[in-house]
């Protein structure tokens, strides 16, 4: 049962992280949507990087800076560019999902190296996600950093006219995004699951960004969200601890997807927005024309 | 910038013509294809040598012909599938799932039908009809709720196509694995075999399914050029609000267009494991069927959104993928070069559809006037 609930920890981690970075991303108006892309890249790339170099660091911080790179280009793309974010987000998951298959294939299978460290039984990337969290909650609410991303991504003109340079927010937020995807994918590569197979991820990113939606925005919800869904995630894979014998193993891998789709429906329900209120960033998705 | 007498600079475009259109289709398949080139190339088989075995393989040999044209029917049906939405502004990337549900009713028809049973399957030719039929219904209604959640609440499209993804992919594994209802009596992990009676006839090589996808492809056009219909849907994508206030539906529009494309996704699913000669069952590997329906997004792209113009790209997109395998399997190059082409080729989109919002402008400078000389004034010294 400790087992199980340390997996489901660094589960919610991996989500967390992922969908952390899009947050911020999102605070500043930029939507992407090839979250699972950066972190199949992030992911491979840190594989690669540590099977090659037999050091996991060498690794973490090859898979963040694939992510960075990515994050960048989005940010080129869709703010530089002022192009259409989701081609852009598009264009990267389907780039990341086709060039992974290709360049992860022949290292199909295990990491090969002795066991990723462990803090106490547990990942450490599980206290670094949590004081990220608080990290970013405090950027967002109480700096004037913080400000300057959220008042991008509710009102650029406004932002603009005050002296915030809309384009340079948005472009940082879209890097900082990438290099937490980047990790994220390096997270479950390096730690979490250090096998690789082609398409690893299978929807990860995906629930990542829906669980940005459920947080509203909010980076205390959104760890409140990514516990429970690494913890539902995990219970997916060991139906056993739930209900034994009842539906095959491959319905209860569905829950998970059919809860996300759910939970979005519920999220958007004229009950639920009038009495919660849906705190999207006013700007989210349209690019800037100054 | 100026150079020699010409003042060069890059501005926002506002509208764009065919020719330049098809120019940066045309370069973004190019780019894609150089780009490619340069992973051949790492991994120690010259590049040229590689596209000649690949298309050699895919266009001129029998039977890489007919896997191309199996395969390009395929991908036109996801590629309706994916563009009929993106013509009301919406994406369905549901086509992997869409395509599953599409399988999984045409098998289950043939099922009930008695397909497993040593006894053989009565009325063949109704149930010939009802499988593509029951196929397309599957993926209407798997489309079909996207579009409720889409139209009636807002939902965004994009996640809940992915959930439902990976809800059907792993819904098949449960109907054709570890006992499942559509598993084969002889083998784990695939789906039974369809009898010959259940086979639908071929004409040179191609099931019937051929010209309904390509009936579909004429069909879809016109109906985005002539039809009121089109023209409803064609405005939504434009400008939802402004669509809203011309009286369009847009609820009516959501829900329809996803009808519409689950059904081609489901029809996709039918025609390749239901009527492609040599399968005629759900395989283990019907992840990589699903995968290839993604090259139906970059098709419908690229197309800029008319079937028409989506049929050469469907035949080639189909030879490159039946091809890079070949050729993959002929140099030993790693697994995944069809994987590989269709990042790099929706890569490539996304750089052409970028680059053909901004125009290089020229313009001549007239040479400057010499400044007049201060007048001289006589006298003064």
């Amino acid at each position: 049962m400790t087992e199980l609930l340390a997996r489901s920890l660094e589960a919610s981690t991996i989500f967390l992280l992922a969908a952390l970075g899009e947050l911020v991303n999102q605070r500043s108006g930029v939507l992407n949507v090839g979250l699972e892309g950066l972190m199949l890249f992030g992911g491979t790339a840190a594989f690669l990087v540590a099977q090659g170099t037999g050091s996991h660091a060498v690794g973490l911080a090859a898979g963040v800076a694939v992510g960075v790179v990515l994050g960048a280009v989005h940010g080129l793309f869709s703010v530089r560019l002022r192009g259409d974010q989701v081609v852009s987000g598009m264009g990267l998951w389907i780039l990341s999902f086709g060039l992974t298959t290709y360049l992860g294939s022949p290292h199909t299978g295990p990491l090969g190296l002795h066991r990723f460290p462990t803090l106490l039984g547990l990942s450490p990337f599980v206290p670094v996600a949590v004081l990220l969290v608080v990290a970013v909650w405090f950027v967002l609410s109480r700096t004037s950093l913080g400000l300057a991303i959220r008042s991008v991504g509710e009102s650029p003109a406004a932002a603009a006219a005050s002296g915030v340079n809309v384009g340079g927010v948005r472009f940082g937020c879209a890097v900082f995004g990438g290099a937490l995807a980047g990790l994220a994918g390096a997270a479950y590569t390096l730690s979490y699951n250090p096998v690789w197979n082609y398409n690893f991820l299978m929807g990860w990113g995906f629930v990542s960004l829906a669980l940005v939606f459920f947080s509203m925005w909010n980076p205390w919800i959104l760890l409140g969200g990514s516990v429970l869904f690494g913890v539902m995630w995990q219970l997916s894979l060991s139906p056993e601890y739930v209900l034994p014998g009842v539906l095959s193993r491959y319905v209860w891998r569905t829950v998970p997807f059919l809860v996300t789709v759910a939970v979005l429906a519920a999220i958007s329900t004229p009950w639920f927005r009038t009495r919660w209120g849906l705190a999207k960033p006013q700007a989210l998705g349209v690019p800037y024309t100054d | 910038m100026r150079l020699a007498g010409l003042s060069v600079s890059v501005q926002r475009a506002e509208a764009t013509s065919p020719a330049r259109v098809a120019v940066g289709a045309l370069g973004a398949v190019l780019l894609a294809l150089a780009l490619a080139s340069i992973l051949f190339w790492t991994a120690g088989a010259g590049p040229w040598t590689a596209y000649r075995i690949a298309l050699g393989y895919a266009f001129a040999n029998p039977s890489g012909l007919g896997a191309t044209l199996q395969r390009a029917v395929y991908l036109l049906l996801c590629t309706l599938a994916f563009l009929v939405p993106l013509r009301g502004g919406l994406w369905n990337i549901g086509l992997p799932g869409q395509v599953y549900a599409g399988a999984l009713a045409a098998f289950a028809v043939a099922l009930r039908a008695g397909a497993r049973e040593a006894g053989g399957v009565a009325f063949t030719s109704l149930i010939l009809t009802l499988m593509p039929a029951a196929a397309a219904l599957a993926g209407a209604v798997l489309g079909g709720l996207v579009g409720f959640l889409r139209a009636k609440l807002s939902v965004n499209e994009i996640l809940v196509t992915m959930m439902l993804n990976s809800v059907m992919f792993w819904l098949t594994s449960d109907f054709i694995k570890e006992g499942g209802a559509l598993m084969s009596a002889t083998a784990e992990g695939e789906s039974f075999t369809l009898p010959e009676g259940l086979r639908p006839p071929l004409a040179l090589g191609l099931p019937p399914s051929a010209l309904l996808a390509l009936g579909a492809a004429a069909a879809v056009d016109w109906v985005f050029l002539r039809a009121a219909s089109g023209y409803r849907v064609r405005a939504f994508g434009l400008n939802p609000q402004a669509a809203r206030y011309a009286g369009i539906d847009p609820v009516r529009v959501t829900l329809w267009v996803f009808l519409l494309g689950g059904a081609f996704a489901g029809l996709a699913g039918y025609h390749y494991f239901a009527a492609v000669p040599g399968l005629y069952k759900i395989p283990t590997n019907y992840g990589y069927y699903g995968d290839l329906a993604f090259y139906g997004i970059i098709c419908a792209l690229i197309a800029r959104g008319s079937g028409v113009a989506a049929i050469p790209m469907a035949l080639l997109f189909a030879g490159l993928s039946v091809g890079g395998r070949f050729a993959q399997g002929a140099l030993r190059l790693p697994f995944g070069v069809d994987y590989a082409l269709l990042g790099l080729l929706m890569i490539t989109f996304v750089l052409s559809h970028l680059v053909d919002r901004y125009r290089v402008v020229w313009r001549r400078v007239p040479p400057e006037l010499p400044t007049p000389a201060p007048p001289h004034v006589e006298g003064v010294r």
